[in-house]
């Protein structure tokens, strides 16, 4: 069709529907090389810990060994160190930055509500050395003095509770650091909270206050199915960090490479492994061993995230086939 | 159960006894007076409509008369809002109670994520204990007398997002109508509708208002005349004039009625 155009008017719209198709390629070759980054990381890190998937084979995932004299490696530990402390740290984080979020957006008084929010985004800006520090010399401590004894005194002869949370009150352990991580997340998932509370229109709450709900009945029935998909992407952010958050939890952990059931024993995760013994691997194996639990972390985050997107995506077939 | 047939006729009484009242009632977003010193009569089984210029005041008026306005601090009204001849505005009213009898509907629809049938009975739970039989009888006629049971029936599992605007629109009046109101209180319900929900919506008015007390707000003159028995021209947080639509329409009383009606401002 632009034969029949003026030739000035068809070199100008040549020229910027190359324009176009450049642009379109730039910011696909952009996309596509997350992928490539993302497959050559992992890809990188699965070769350098060949040596260890070879010499241990599947062994490795559910071996408690850690022996560097004898060259035994396993990772079941820092595993599930790293699951329990990121567990702990959801149970702590969620609840709270909901609170946080709710308050901010529905019931904080109007000068109340910027000095919190900052207050909250100050929190997120403490680099994680510090909340390391200040868990070995302050949290551990408090918690070693006055809270372990307090459970050890009162969970005692509760059943289950007994096996979690009785044990030497040391204070470092896999609570201590399952705690600091809670609160490390807080600001990540209350702030993605609260800005997609704060985007539900107001005509939806007006209409639910005018049908006679309470504010919480709303936030409930209203505002948290109106923005699952994102309070859910929350939360899987701040779980995404606290399984890869290395330094405060390589102060409070106390590198322990042994199986416990009570959560105030020490325990190790596979970020505080890696930082603590990377200078100490003297030999190809224990590095290899090293490289391959950093594969293992890839792996561990991955299917979190995907059980996440399958649960997200079964709750919106439910939603939207129920009969 | 409630399809009458319908009529162009106004429902009977033009002198039907006021359903609410609002009597020397001003309203302040903080600092600023937005309605002065407003004394209106809304009858009993009419439809009132409210029409004037943008900022006028008429949705503050609106939002006054459930209360909705005391989500938001800074926000009072001053004077009195007689419902059944009780000031809601008095201190020990049970604001709950007060948006029970006075449902509200928006400009835009407002379902909830949540399923039809969730949306309706969302409203139900909260000011009655019923059992799930009668639960479900009630969402059937409020469906019906929204004009929406026969589109909706089978789907009632569905999210209420999947409907097209104008189900929306009703979705969000049988919600309303679900907790048996006296008085419907509708900002511009049609204004993000095309002609033909518009038209439905319309229709639907004139069978509510053999059983509620309707007020409406529109920017649409020609729906003010279509459909309401009595209108009220407001301008700059003032009634300039109110009365009968016939009359007010064909033989204003007062000046900047008839050029705001003519198009000459607003």
């Amino acid at each position: 069709m632009t034969d029949s155009l003026p030739s000035s008017e068809a070199k100008q719209a040549r020229a910027s529907e190359a324009a176009d198709r450049a642009f379109r390629w730039l910011t696909a070759a952009m996309a596509l090389a997350v992928l490539v980054i993302l497959g050559a990381t992992g890809f990188s890190m699965f070769w350098g810990g060949r040596l260890a998937f070879q010499t241990f084979g599947l062994h490795f995932i559910v071996s408690t060994d850690w022996d560097a004299v004898s060259h035994q490696f396993g990772a079941l530990i820092p595993i599930y160190g790293t699951l329990v402390t990121a567990a702990i740290s959801l149970i702590i984080g969620v609840p709270a930055s909901f609170g946080i979020a709710f308050t901010l957006t529905e019931t904080a008084p109007r000068w109340l509500r910027q000095p919190l929010s900052v207050a909250v985004e100050l929190l997120a800006s403490i680099p994680s050395i510090i909340y390391g520090m200040w868990g070995l010399f302050v949290f551990a401590p408090f918690m070693a003095a006055d809270i372990e004894p307090w459970l050890n005194d009162h969970l005692a002869n509760a059943p289950v509770l007994s096996t979690l949370f009785t044990g030497p009150p040391i204070g470092i352990g896999m609570l201590t650091a399952g705690i600091i991580l809670g609160i490390m997340i807080i600001p990540f998932i209350s702030s993605v909270m609260w800005t997609v509370f704060n985007a539900v229109p107001p005509q939806l709450k007006e209409s639910a206050i005018a049908l006679g709900a309470t504010r919480s009945e709303v936030m409930m029935k209203v505002t948290l199915p109106y923005t699952r998909n994102a309070v859910v992407g929350a939360i899987f952010l701040g779980l995404g960090r606290a399984l890869g958050e290395t330094m405060a939890v390589t102060f409070v952990l106390g590198n322990a490479h042994e199986f416990a059931k009570s959560l105030l024993m020490p325990g190790n995760s596979i970020a505080a492994v890696i930082a603590n013994e990377f200078t100490e691997a003297d030999s190809p194996i224990y590095t290899s061993s090293l490289i391959a639990l950093g594969f293992l972390l890839f792996v561990v985050t991955f299917i979190v995230l995907a059980i996440a997107r399958l649960f997200l995506y079964r709750l919106g077939r439910i939603e939207g086939a129920r009969p | 159960m409630n399809e009458m047939p319908h009529t162009s006729l106004p429902p009977a009484a033009m002198n039907a006894p006021a359903k609410m009242r609002t009597r020397d009632l001003s309203f302040f977003y903080g600092a600023r007076e937005a309605l002065k010193s407003i004394s209106l009569d809304f009858l009993e089984n009419q439809i009132t409509a409210i029409i004037g210029p943008s900022g006028c005041g008429k949705s503050t008026l609106l939002r006054a008369l459930n209360r909705i306005y005391d989500l938001y601090p800074g926000q009072r009204a001053e004077g009195e809002i007689l419902l059944n001849g009780e000031n809601i505005l008095s201190p020990g009213v049970n604001v709950a109670y007060v948006r029970r009898r006075v449902g509200m509907v928006f400009q835009k629809p407002t379902p909830f994520p949540l399923s039809i049938r969730d949306n309706i009975t969302f409203a139900l739970g909260h000011f009655e204990r019923l059992s799930k039989a009668d639960m479900a009888d009630r969402v059937e006629e409020a469906l019906r007398q929204a004009a929406l049971w026969d589109e909706v029936k089978d789907i009632l599992g569905r999210s209420a997002l999947s409907l097209s605007g104008g189900q929306q629109q009703r979705l969000s009046i049988a919600r309303t109508l679900a907790i048996r109101p006296q008085v419907i209180l509708l900002d511009e319900p049609t204004s993000a509708l095309d002609p033909l929900s518009t038209n439905k919506i319309e229709e639907l008015l004139d069978q509510l208002v053999r059983q509620f007390t309707v007020i409406i707000v529109t920017h649409n003159l020609q729906q003010a005349a279509r459909a309401s028995q009595r209108t009220i021209f407001m301008y700059d947080g003032e009634v300039i004039e109110a009365g009968v639509t016939e009359e007010m329409f064909m033989a204003p009383r007062e000046r900047r009625t008839a050029d705001y009606i003519s198009g000459r401002f607003g």
